[in-house]
């Protein structure tokens, strides 16, 4: 740690404050958002990044002068919003609550790769439009663009102020978020505040992309990610659906980052703002600002479990499948065999999720660091503690299991959508202390050279053996899931999902039965992880990332939550079919985005039913 | 011999509203105490409290001759304490077997076994494995909860595979009971059984309950309709707004003002009408 | 508008589902203009899923609701709202974090005649004055009583014809209860038509003009309201005596 001097000091704060407005801005449209929809906008950081893209090419290909350029930034994104509101929650009216909250998972997957085919994934510098002297104060310097940030902050908070007081769709907006039935009984249409939220929060997401991208001189399609989790961590931290709250936690988010990076340097800051994001969500999961400390009743509740008769595949099936499955290497088609050990790879992680998303109904969006741990754990102990592959494989399974378990422990408590939020924040930690433990994991730099798989010398390093490695793991994981479900532990963790208080009132002890689901699931994706490891030879933090955790979901949700044959399906066909069409490779992610979204609306049973 | 369950001065507030003021109730073995009262006179909130769902804001709860003021749920389960709910809380997903299988979770011996730390990572290793005592556990659990299905003749057999979601409401209900009393349960609450009943169905949900109170069984019950009360309790306690009006035999019940008045209202029904203009 | 022998409100033949229970079994009732209606019945005899489906927040499964002749199916709730009817929610449900002029503005939301709304908020506090002292007051810290009067002035606010009001007195003292009933007794006078749920029989059938005991989803009794107060089975339909053996 060194400590910066005073002129420094000055310098971080005007820097915190800087990026605390911009995170203002989002969090302020969070905040109305989940106010009159109950929604986290998953898709708020992909709006900030079409604005800062609709800013850049404004610039760049007509010249506009700034007041022009927020005024294209305002228009273009609120039309966006609108889009959100019409896709992702109108339709969902009357569907389980995490539905739209999926829904605008897939939305962002899909404007964001847009915004990439358009723009490639290249990082752009937005032109400085404001001059470029600094003013000396105190030892530090403050520039016009701080001040112009600064003033957008103000004017906007003020603008908004204003409409939510004075106006009449203000006054509307208010009235829906605290008492929607009754709003209605007043003659509100709630569609039509709805739209007007997610108008003004995108144009205000939309600017703040914009001030961002001048800000740091740069832009690029990856930053909506951050975004959208910086702005879920400020709402977090001022409490869900509080305005001004989210004003306030965005300033404390920003200078805490500011000051991180001051005393520790710029790879923490991430870290502090998700260990923020859990430790409120722990101790004030109500914000900083909110008297009360345990969590409110009733609307975070409910599964994405639709009902639904599953379609059962008999026995003889499963097996003359299995034997399909083993007899591909005999095709003697390695393209097609590599496609065949990421199905099964995908395929582990997804019984893994299926078991806790779906079975016990906890929608996890960080399962990719499950994948992390399990790879990280088997690649170190076979690279710096020299341990046979076969050995530091399984044990690669028990710590995943033990850790990831661990992990999430205290988030037990949580339901529905702070469950998602607080796994999405304990899969980014994973990552970030991968990423800044380098004494133990080689940090930024990664684990290169992993050993081959190889059981018992003989070497599995080809990609037949890798085949039926990974074959042989998964039908034994299967089974052993479905035997588990058949147990009185499938009915304990169904009890639990469908209804947790009267569980509780029957001696089914949440605590105890969520805990032995994200063992025995983080078992299968930590040996998924292991396996991934030994067979790319090379990963680093950013390897299993959350994209891979919204696939995975999207692959249980396609094959039915809870049905082991389904996430087995639905990780094959996620996997097999964009190579099918191999022209479409550039569409990949896109394509996932459609199919999470179309599932969502049409078949949230997904194609074999939710069990 | 001391009562079973022993509340005394139970208060809960929510905001500013007092939902349970000052209620205190003995329950003896083999007893059936019923509650009645008025939609909003606080009766859930009270089961709340006495079943761990809520912590009460003063007051006291003993069972079993244990203090389990405010304790979790789990913990009444295992001592023995069975609740329905007022709005029928089945698992919806679950089929009407495994249902009446979670009731009967606090029973499970052989496959949890009770030692500390290493106890869950047991189960999961017995789940899959199941040993010959793990198997006969679980089918006497079985045979036992279709024994408890038999209760409801064949409102409930014949759909004993199908998800609960399927049900009628009434058989939900039926489910619920059947659920509680697979925990085998030495203390019964029961909210509200018989609502969104009709009349034939309400007349069998009346003999059922009749007979596990014949069969020992201690019961608390919370229900609206009084001929059903009246035939099946001890004793009854009426509440309005959070606190109890009266206490007595159902008979003196009956016929007492107080509880007349906290049904129909705070005058006497066929009193003169206040006088008011016709509008014609 | 309407015919002269049309009722203002007409409830014909509603059949509605709660999930997967029947609320309502061919539920017909009718509320002639200028008049008080009450609608009784015990726990969860069905009393507010009529009112949901008057509005539009629930749809029965078949049947009608007709306002002034013409059926409301297929109409959202705030189209409901301004063909005229005003809604007295059950529990109040005011905007607790909006001040008491707030909510007295947002029961205008349907309207945009500036002056009219100024002249209707000066008549309106002038039947509630308690609410004229509390103007900026948030609505969420007052007493029961005052935010029961406050969500009358909400909804007279709309200038509606007809003004549903949802367990009016449920939860009041003694003292604000006759109050309210004496408040919704000067509305009436004013022309409005009220068609109130309550729990309470006899304070609602004093002040109402007809009555309907509403029992698991049917109409067991109706008639004139001071018919149905003297009326012995009242109090079986309330007290469960005509039910089970």
């Amino acid at each position: 740690m060194n400590m910066p001097g005073l002129g420094a000091w000055f310098d971080y704060t005007v820097n915190g404050i800087v990026i605390g407005n911009i995170y203002a801005m989002l969090a302020v449209g969070l905040a109305l958002i989940y106010g009159v929809a109950n929604l986290v906008n998953f898709a708020h950081g992909s709006v900030y990044v079409v604005g800062a893209y609709v800013g850049w090419a404004a610039i760049t290909y007509l010249g506009t002068p700034l007041p022009v350029t927020i005024l294209c930034v305002v228009v273009v994104c609120g039309l966006v919003g609108v889009g959100i509101e019409r896709l992702g929650l109108r339709p969902l009216h009357g569907s389980s609550r995490i539905a739209p909250l999926l829904a605008t998972i897939g939305i962002a997957l899909v404007l964001d790769q847009v915004v990439q085919l358009i723009f490639s994934p290249d990082p752009r510098a937005v032109p400085m439009q404001v001059p470029e002297w600094r003013i000396p104060i105190g030892g530090g310097t403050i520039g016009p663009l701080d001040l112009l940030i600064g003033g957008i902050g103000l004017a906007s908070a003020a603008v908004l102020y204003g409409f939510l007081r004075f106006t009449k769709l203000g006054w509307a907006v208010r009235a829906t978020a605290q008492d929607s039935d009754a709003a209605q009984q007043m003659g509100v249409d709630i569609n039509k505040v709805n739209m007007a939220v997610f108008a003004i929060a995108s144009a205000l997401s939309g600017i703040s992309g914009l001030l961002v991208g001048m800000y740091y001189n740069q832009i690029n399609p990856a930053m909506s990610f951050e975004a959208t989790l910086k702005g879920i961590v400020a709402l977090i931290i001022g409490g869900l659906g509080n305005v001004p709250g989210a004003i306030g936690g965005s300033l404390i988010l920003g200078l805490t980052e500011s000051y991180g990076i001051a005393l520790f340097g710029t790879s923490y800051r991430n870290l502090f703002a998700f260990v923020l994001l859990i430790a409120m969500l722990l101790w004030r999961p109500n914000g900083l600002f909110s008297g009360r400390s345990s969590l409110p009743p009733e609307p975070m509740t409910g599964t994405f479990i639709a009902r639904s008769r599953p379609f059962r595949i008999p026995p003889w099936a499963v097996a003359g499948l299995i034997v399909a499955a083993a007899l591909l290497p005999l095709l003697n088609n390695p393209y097609v065999l590599q496609i065949g050990v990421n199905s099964l790879l995908y395929g582990m992680l997804a019984l893994s999720l299926t078991l806790v998303a779906g079975t016990v109904g906890q929608i996890s969006l960080g399962h990719a660091a499950l994948l992390a741990i399990g790879g990280y754990t088997s690649g170190l102990l076979a690279m710096d503690a020299g341990w046979p592959v076969a050995v530091t494989i399984p044990i690669a399974g028990i710590v995943t299991a033990g850790l990831g378990t661990l992990l999430v422990f205290p988030a037990f408590r949580l339901t529905g959508h702070y469950v998602s939020i607080a796994t999405l924040g304990i899969g980014e930690i994973v990552s970030l202390v991968i990423l800044n433990w380098s004494g133990l994991t080689h940090g930024a730099i990664g684990l290169g050279g992993i050993p081959p798989l190889e059981v018992f010398g003989y070497d599995l390093g080809s990609v037949e053996g890798t085949y039926w490695l990974c074959l042989v793991i998964l039908v034994l994981l299967a089974l052993l899931q479905l035997r588990l479900l058949s147990s009185h532990l499938g009915r304990s963790w169904r009890a639990i999902r469908d209804d947790s208080v009267a569980a509780r009132s029957y001696g089914v002890s949440g605590n105890r039965y969520k805990a032995l689901a994200f063992g025995f699931g983080g078992f299968g994706a930590g040996i998924s992880g292991a396996i991934t490891a030994h067979s790319y030879s090379y990963i680093n933090h950013e390897t299993f990332n959350a994209t891979l955790s919204v696939l995975a979901l999207t692959m249980v949700i396609l094959g039915g939550l809870g049905n082991v044959m389904g996430a087995v399906l639905g990780a094959t066909l996620l996997i097999a079919l964009p190579e099918a069409f191999r022209g479409l490779a550039e569409y990949r992610i896109l394509i996932y985005g459609l199919v999470l979204l179309l599932l969502i609306r049409f078949r949230p049973q997904g194609l074999m039913g939710t069990v | 011999m001391a009562a079973m369950l022993e509340v005394r001065g139970l208060v809960k507030r929510f905001g500013g509203v007092t939902a349970v003021n000052d209620a205190s109730l003995d329950l003896r073995e083999g007893e059936l105490l019923s509650i009645i009262g008025p939609n909003g006179a606080g009766k859930t909130t009270l089961f709340n409290l006495i079943s761990g769902l809520e912590p009460p804001d003063a007051g006291s709860v003993r069972f079993m001759d244990q203090d389990v003021t405010g304790t979790e749920p789990e913990r009444l389960a295992r001592l023995g304490m069975a609740r329905t709910f007022q709005h029928g809380r089945v698992f919806a997903n679950l089929s009407v077997l495994d249902n009446v299988l979670v009731g009967a979770h606090t029973r499970l011996r052989a496959v949890r076994p009770a030692i500390p730390l290493l106890g869950p990572l047991l189960e999961l290793g017995l789940a899959a494995i199941r040993p010959a005592a793990v198997r006969a556990e679980e089918e006497a659990l079985r045979e036992d909860a279709k024994r408890i299905l038999t209760l409801f003749g064949d409102r409930l057999l014949p759909r004993i595979d199908n998800p609960a979601f399927s049900l009628s409401y009434a058989n939900r209900r039926r489910v619920e009971i059947a659920r509680a009393l697979a925990l085998h349960p030495k203390l019964l609450l029961l909210d509200e059984p018989t609502a969104g009943m009709n009349q034939t169905e309400t007349v069998e949900m009346q003999e059922v309950v009749h007979d596990l109170k014949r069969s020992g069984l201690t019961i608390l019950l919370i229900e609206h309709k009084l001929e059903m009360v009246m035939r099946l309790s001890d004793r009854v306690i009426v509440m309005d707004n959070g606190s109890r009006i009266a206490e007595g035999l159902p008979q003196e019940v009956r016929s007492d003002p107080a509880v007349i008045e906290a049904y129909l209202g705070h005058r006497e029904t066929g009193a003169a009408a206040p006088a008011r203009e016709d509008v014609s | 508008m309407s015919d002269p022998g049309e009722a203002l409100l007409r409830l014909d033949n509603i059949n509605s589902f709660y999930g997967p229970v029947q609320v309502h079994f061919d539920l017909s009732l009718s509320v002639q203009a200028g008049q008080i209606v009450c609608l009784l019945g015990g726990n969860a005899s069905g009393k507010s899923t009529t009112m949901k489906t008057i509005l539009g927040l629930q749809r029965p499964r078949s049947g009608t609701v007709f306002f002034e002749g013409q059926p409301l199916t297929g109409l959202t709730t705030p189209q409901i709202i301004r063909r005229g009817i005003g809604s007295v929610p059950e529990a109040r449900r005011l905007f607790g974090q909006m001040t008491v002029r707030e909510n007295l503005l947002m029961g205008a939301y349907t309207r945009s005649d500036k002056p009219a709304i100024a002249q209707d908020e000066e008549r309106v506090l002038t039947l509630f004055p308690r609410l004229r002292e509390r103007l900026k007051q948030r609505a969420g810290t007052m007493s029961g009583g005052e935010q029961q009067m406050l969500a009358m002035a909400r909804a007279l606010m709309g200038r509606p014809k007809l003004i549903c009001m949802d367990e009016p007195t449920m939860g009041l003292s003694p003292l604000f209860v006759d109050r309210v009933l004496e408040l919704i007794q000067a509305i009436n006078k004013e022309g409005v038509t009220i068609f109130m749920v309550e729990q309470n029989a006899s304070l609602a059938l004093g002040i109402a003009h007809y009555g309907y005991v509403l029992q698991t989803g049917h109409i067991a009794l109706e008639g004139p309201a001071d018919e149905l107060l003297r009326d012995p089975r009242i109090r079986d339909a309330y007290l469960g005596g005509a039910a089970a053996a």
